[in-house]
């Protein structure tokens, strides 16, 4: 058990999923190791999800929706062994760039850039990360999807984090999506954090609060954005 | 009525590569997943694609339940809400179809419950424990639990201090909580 002070009183706000991002974190590390709150969260959400089936609207679901989700993953293999974060994380414990300082950024940036993709498109590139003149950046190793991919998340002193990132246009009816990745108690967990259709060098602020530590990848998702990823990413960091 | 053994094994079946054991899940839980999400989106088209990424997530995940964390239909049922408020902090905003505060402001329906997946005896130890909470108790649960609201938020959108808004999601819980506490 734990040795911490229980949070006794919020973890019935913790159950409902009412709690801040920080408070919520917090509690989540507690329940790692302590058993008795773990039985007290379970009793809350117990009695909480009888309730929603009291409210929830009694309807019949389409009639193919089952056929469809059993076809989707007949022949596959789950993959909760190694969920989608934690391939994440596994490609990213091989020696990538994590955080560096602004210049070595830059230099990285166009060293590795003109290979592949325009020297145009590097130049652009490198001179929107020239422009960040405050606050930190960490770059995003691409995973093999898109060698000629880049990004770079930037952590302002004051402000919203943002990616400055490189890649082409999506295909037709697909966007690009940013993810931040949250610890879970079963490894990280994709939090979504905005989509664009756009392609080239363009910017992309992340619409969830990055918390210290917290992971950073970009996917290839359908147009209209996806709650959870649906394809391996073509970009990732595992800590900024 | 849920039938926690046979739902393990069907989880344990999930685990392991299982895609009927999937289906047989839905059978039993995949009418008051939608419901959920059906209370929760926008319409019957968000509900579905939901529903759909919901099930994939127990696919994942399947491994990683825990028992001693809560039954499978709460551990379903929590998955469902969960992408249900991804959804709508992603596309949700962007489509200006957020959940109102009135629409969420009730925690239970009227609607006749599916039997096939509630005991009846908790159903109605529930339903008599939330009508007996006073309304503003009733409200900080249902739009917290329906709008995915957190305190601060609620605090803020009823003109309520938030440590009010605070004790009165710890009286509600506690006294939902207490509503089962004797089966135990």
């Amino acid at each position: 058990m734990s040795q911490e002070r229980h949070p006794t009183e919020d973890l019935p706000a913790y159950a409902l999923g009412a709690l801040e991002p920080d408070e919520r974190e917090a509690i989540a590390a507690h329940l790692e190791t302590c058993a008795l709150c773990t039985g007290d969260l379970a009793q809350f959400e117990d009695a909480l999800y009888e309730a929603a089936v009291i409210g929830a609207v009694n309807v019949e679901p389409p009639a193919d929706l089952r056929t469809r989700i059993v076809a989707r993953h007949r022949g596959a293999r789950p993959s909760s062994a190694t969920s989608w974060g934690d391939r994440v994380i596994a490609f990213l414990r091989s020696p990538v760039p994590a955080a560096v300082p602004i210049a070595l950024a830059v230099l990285l940036v166009v060293a590795f850039g003109v290979l592949g993709a325009t020297r145009g498109q590097a130049d652009t590139y490198a001179r929107a990360l020239a422009g960040v003149v405050d606050g930190r950046v960490v770059a995003l190793a691409p995973t093999g999807a898109n060698p000629d991919a880049r990004a770079t998340v930037v952590i302002p002193n004051q402000g919203s984090p943002y990616l400055i990132v490189r890649l082409p246009v999506p295909p037709t009816g697909k966007a690009w999506e940013a993810w931040v990745l949250k610890p879970g108690s079963s490894g990280p967990v994709a939090v979504p954090a905005g989509t664009t259709d756009r392609g080239d060098v363009f910017t992309l602020s992340l619409t969830v609060p990055l918390g210290a530590g917290d992971g950073v990848a970009i996917t290839l998702e359908p147009a209209s954005g996806s709650a959870q990823p649906t394809t391996q990413p073509v970009l990732a960091v595992e800590r900024t | 009525m849920p039938d926690k053994a046979n739902d393990m094994k069907l989880v344990e079946r999930i685990a392991g590569g299982d895609a009927e054991a999937l289906g047989e899940l839905y059978d039993r839980y995949g009418r008051v997943a939608f419901g959920v999400l059906y209370r929760m989106l926008p319409g019957p088209e968000a509900a579905e694609e939901v529903a759909q990424d919901a099930f994939h997530s127990v696919w994942r995940e399947a491994r990683s339940y825990r028992s001693e964390r809560g039954s499978v239909r709460t551990w379903l049922l929590a998955i469902c809400r969960n992408a249900a408020i991804d959804w709508r902090r992603t596309r949700g905003k962007r489509l200006e179809r957020e959940v109102t505060i009135e629409a969420a402001a009730e925690l239970l329906s009227d609607a006749k419950v599916d039997e096939r997946v509630v005991d009846r005896l908790r159903a109605e130890r529930v339903r008599a424990m939330v009508g007996r909470l006073p309304r503003e108790q009733r409200e900080v649960l249902a739009l917290a639990f329906w709008g995915g609201y957190s305190q601060s938020e609620i605090a803020a959108r009823t003109d309520t201090p938030l440590g009010t808004v605070k004790s009165r999601v710890r009286l509600a819980m506690n006294k939902l909580r207490e509503s089962l506490e004797d089966e135990r």
